[in-house]
């Protein structure tokens, strides 16, 4: 169990043997095998949604705009929002890491709805092909957001393929949450009260919470504006009696828990990390499971704070600003519990745990100034500026993708029976940092100095900012590219990995890597508390 | 007839008459603003479905976590959802014609 | 056969474990209809907030009767679906069937009712709010957004219904090829959860479009 000396161990029998034909890919049911199916899609259309963030940087270098004229440069940024949002962050950790660690972590054999699981991936591809296509024929203007009268009856770009394909990917998010909360209530391994399960179980369960109670009003909100768009009737024009502000309600409705959907299980990864590498319990275990559930029923609470200057009552905004200012509170108490459990720990700055540093410190940059536009005076002045783009990409991107990552690598070796180039992951790392604050810090000056958002040219004045930014955008192109490179590499040549190369605690790292197709030979029976590590003093460190 | 046979009967001569109740309330006159009370037997017609047919009190108890879980959500959604309209000062249009 | 060694799926302990699970799955399925048909009720809120006289003046022009009689058939078909699941759970598989027939025959009746006639008639009478709407006027722009949401809110509830007949009928199906016992009988309890909340959905939308716009 030591990880010190990395055994060579051949492991002939594991889920990737278990038939090599297409069709057992295809027709899987095994949770691991369509977490690796749902790996390849959501890579696919990180790296679309990445090319369209490439064109918006390359575009904005000069202030007349390099490449797009208006209309051109609307497209562009709705695709890579739509794409990012739907096909990329919603699904990410819940899909890859979620499918394929819960019931390991659970001590089950699956997940409680195998088939249900297949049929999600499906619709995710469905989906994405759904929007592949409406892409092709030109894409959608209107922003990731669909505002109404633009998306119902201005807009000429193909607004209904788009929604289409995001109701149907609604569906792929809604099976999937289904599937975790069910098999989180009812699978869990003999032993295995809710306080004895890791705080990533936890994480997921409160995002399929979300997923399950937001996505259908979202998938009602399309049918409308579906409806709006074709037959004109004025269900959003206030021409015909219509309000557009019933869209904004609608949409936001589930569009705010959504970004919780984004970062829930990234703060479940990062506190997975953590303890492990620090050697060391999870500081306030009680407090930061207890702050998850809480994110997710507050989160359907604060909707209203997009629509602050929509034309809302003064007395809703109101409400919702104050609601706003709850739902930091447990973000920001789960930072002080991974804080805690570092300190005293015996800290390794492995590449999981280096993605996982990142994290806390661009999630709490991007979620301290999330507090600056929730405030309704601030928010007048900066709502609709870079300001915003920067929140939101500090905790997304920032936040959300480098968890990603983390989680990635953490899992890894379980994944693949692989061990990752460890001065690769860890220059991955660093480099990420470094680009991304590059591209998106200037972005909160910018947003100050009143930059626009969704305008494909800028005043002078700006242009030093933005090119900045750009060129922290081709840094953080490089830090994608090469976690794709190496991770591959990997795959070939890296070193076996042991059933437990980081040493940490949990069911998953007590079967095989990669694990059998069953997960246990027999069922895991749990005893211990979850980061059963020793206490400080026993374990050497340096002083 | 077995008691479980007679409260299924029973339920749904219950429903009957809640639609009976509802159905001559919409005949009143009442002013347009109180018209939705009309929905108060809507709300006893749930329940009797939700506790008798559909047996919500049977089964695990995530069950029952998962009805009021939905009727929660519900509420958040409706209930602050007409917060805005309840509370807009609104600028006062001729109701809306098609042109 | 004892319940320890029917048959279950390999992650879960016993039939039991999954057959309380397919229940849990089928309530958490419902709770995201909720949701979903939440939505629309509050688009039904907003409509009729900021035009209520025309709102409810295009309420007053659907066909009660039909509406009625349509509510009170799906009562029925519930009635008459959880006894099916009684009798069933008492070893009754004739009669399950039977009870399952009736339901479909009675959920059938509804959308011949519903699409056959009803629609027929409000596409007759120039109600569906296209370019030729029958109400013009001050009242003209409710009475359109109450007919979206009429059409909107009917044909969804229709394509459940249509997906609660096609569950039924796989329970007769599956109920004449004896696999029901009173040992094992899961599908039925999930089918008419799913049943029953479809007509709970209907429940709601029968008085949102027949009965708060009337009158007055």
């Amino acid at each position: 169990m030591s990880a010190t000396t990395i055994e060579t161990s051949e492991y002939a029998t594991s889920y990737l043997t278990d038939g090599f034909t297409l069709r057992s890919w295809l027709l899987t049911t095994d949770h691991k095998r369509i977490a690796l199916l749902y790996l390849g899609s959501i890579t696919f259309f990180f790296f679309i949604g990445g090319a369209a963030a490439a064109l918006i940087r390359y575009n904005l270098i000069v202030p007349e705009g390099m490449i797009a004229s208006a209309e051109t440069y609307n497209r562009i940024f709705t695709m890579h929002g739509v794409v990012m949002v739907w096909f990329f962050l919603i699904p990410a950790v819940p899909v890859t890491l979620g499918n394929f660690v819960v019931p390991l972590m659970l001590g089950a054999r699956d997940l409680a709805f195998p088939k249900l699981n297949l049929i999600s991936w499906y619709l995710f591809i469905i989906a994405g092909m759904v929007v592949v296509y409406s892409l092709f024929v030109g894409g959608v203007d209107t922003g990731w957001t669909f505002y109404t009268p633009l998306s119902s009856e201005y807009s000429n770009g193909h607004v209904v393929a788009t929604v289409v394909a995001i109701f149907i990917a609604g569906f792929s998010s809604i099976a999937t949450g289904l599937n975790f909360i069910v098999t989180i209530h009812r699978l869990r391994a003999p032993g295995m009260t809710w306080y004895k399960m890791p705080v990533f179980l936890w994480s997921l369960y409160a995002t399929s919470v979300i997923l399950v109670l937001a996505t259908p009003v979202l998938a009602m909100t399309l049918i409308l504006l579906g409806f709006e768009r074709i037959f004109r009737v004025g269900v959003f024009d206030p021409a015909l009696g219509g309000d557009p502000l019933l869209f904004q309600h609608l949409f936001w409705f589930y569009s705010h828990p959504a970004v919780y959907v984004m970062i829930l299980p990234g703060f479940g990864v990062v506190s997975e990390i953590i303890p492990a590498f620090s050697r060391k319990r999870i500081f306030g275990y009680n407090f930061i499971v207890w702050c998850s559930i809480s994110i997710a029923v507050i989160s359907f609470l604060v909707w209203g704070h997009h629509m602050f200057v929509a034309g809302t009552s003064i007395y809703s905004a109101m409400v919702f600003s104050i609601l706003s200012y709850l739902v930091a509170v447990p973000s920001a108490i789960k930072v002080f519990n991974w804080l805690g459990t570092m300190h005293k720990g015996y800290i390794r700055f492995d590449a999981p745990m280096l993605y996982a540093l990142g994290f806390i410190g661009l999630f709490t940059i991007g979620g301290l100034t999330g507090l600056f536009v929730a405030a309704l005076g601030a928010d007048v002045h900066l709502t609709q500026t870079y300001f915003v783009v920067a929140h939101f990409h500090y905790v997304m991107v920032g936040g959300m993708v480098s968890a990603f990552f983390a989680g990635l690598h953490y899992w890894w070796p379980k994944i693949t029976g692989r061990m990752y180039p460890e001065m690769w992951g860890r220059l991955g790392a660093l480099i990420i940092f470094i680009g991304f604050n590059l591209t998106f810090f200037p972005q909160f000056i910018l947003g100050y100095l009143g930059m626009p958002r969704r305008y494909h040219s800028y005043p002078p004045e700006f242009e030093v900012l933005n090119v900045l930014s750009s060129a922290g955008a081709t840094i953080l192109a490089v830090a994608y590219l090469l976690p794709l490179a190496y991770l591959t590499w990997s795959l070939l040549y890296g070193e076996r990995a042991p059933a437990n190369p980081w040493g940490a605690t949990g069911l998953e790292w007590q079967t095989q890597s990669p694990p059998l197709t069953e997960n246990f030979d027999e069922t895991p029976i749990v005893t211990d508390p979850p980061y059963n590590y020793p206490p400080p003093e026993v374990v050497p460190h340096r002083v | 007839m077995t008691a479980h046979f007679r409260n299924l009967l029973v339920t749904w001569v219950l429903l009957l008459v809640l639609l009976a109740a509802e159905f001559g309330a919409s005949f009143l006159p009442l002013a347009r603003s109180a018209r939705p009370l009309i929905l108060i037997p809507v709300v006893l017609m749930v329940a009797a479905v939700g506790t008798m047919f559909m047996q919500v009190g049977r089964g695990p108890t995530i069950v029952r976590l998962f009805a009021v879980a939905a009727l929660l959500w519900l509420s958040a959604l409706l209930g602050l959802g007409i917060l805005d309209p309840m509370t807009r000062i609104e600028y006062h249009v001729q109701d809306a014609s098609r042109k | 056969m004892s319940e320890t060694s029917l048959p279950h799926g390999f992650q879960y302990s016993n039939a039991g474990h999954q057959s309380g699970t397919a229940i849990s799955g089928m309530w958490l399925f419902l709770a995201t209809e909720v949701l979903f048909f939440g939505a629309i009720i509050l688009s039904w809120i907003y409509c009729r907030h900021w035009n209520p006289a025309g709102f409810d003046a295009g309420a007053q022009k659907t066909q009660l009767a039909i509406g009625t009689i349509n509510t009170v058939i799906l009562l029925t078909s519930s009635l008459v679906y959880s006894a099916g699941l009684a009798f069933i759970e008492a070893g009754n598989r004739r009669r399950l069937i039977q009870c399952c027939v009736i339901t479909w025959a009675l959920g059938f009746s509804f959308l011949i009712l519903k699409f056959g006639l009803e629609y027929y008639k409000d596409f007759s009478a120039n109600l569906f709010p296209g370019s030729d709407f029958a109400i013009n006027g001050a009242l003209g722009g409710g009475a359109r957004l109450f007919y979206v949401f009429y059409f909107v809110s009917t044909a969804l509830h229709g394509i459940h219904m249509i997906g609660g007949l096609v569950l039924v009928g796989w329970i007769i199906l599956r109920a004449r090829r004896d696999e029901f016992t009173p040992l094992y009988f899961t599908p039925v309890a999930v089918v008419g959860l799913y049943w029953s909340f479809v007509d709970v959905v209907w429940i709601v939308l029968y008085a949102l479009i027949y009965l708060v716009g009337r009158g007055s």
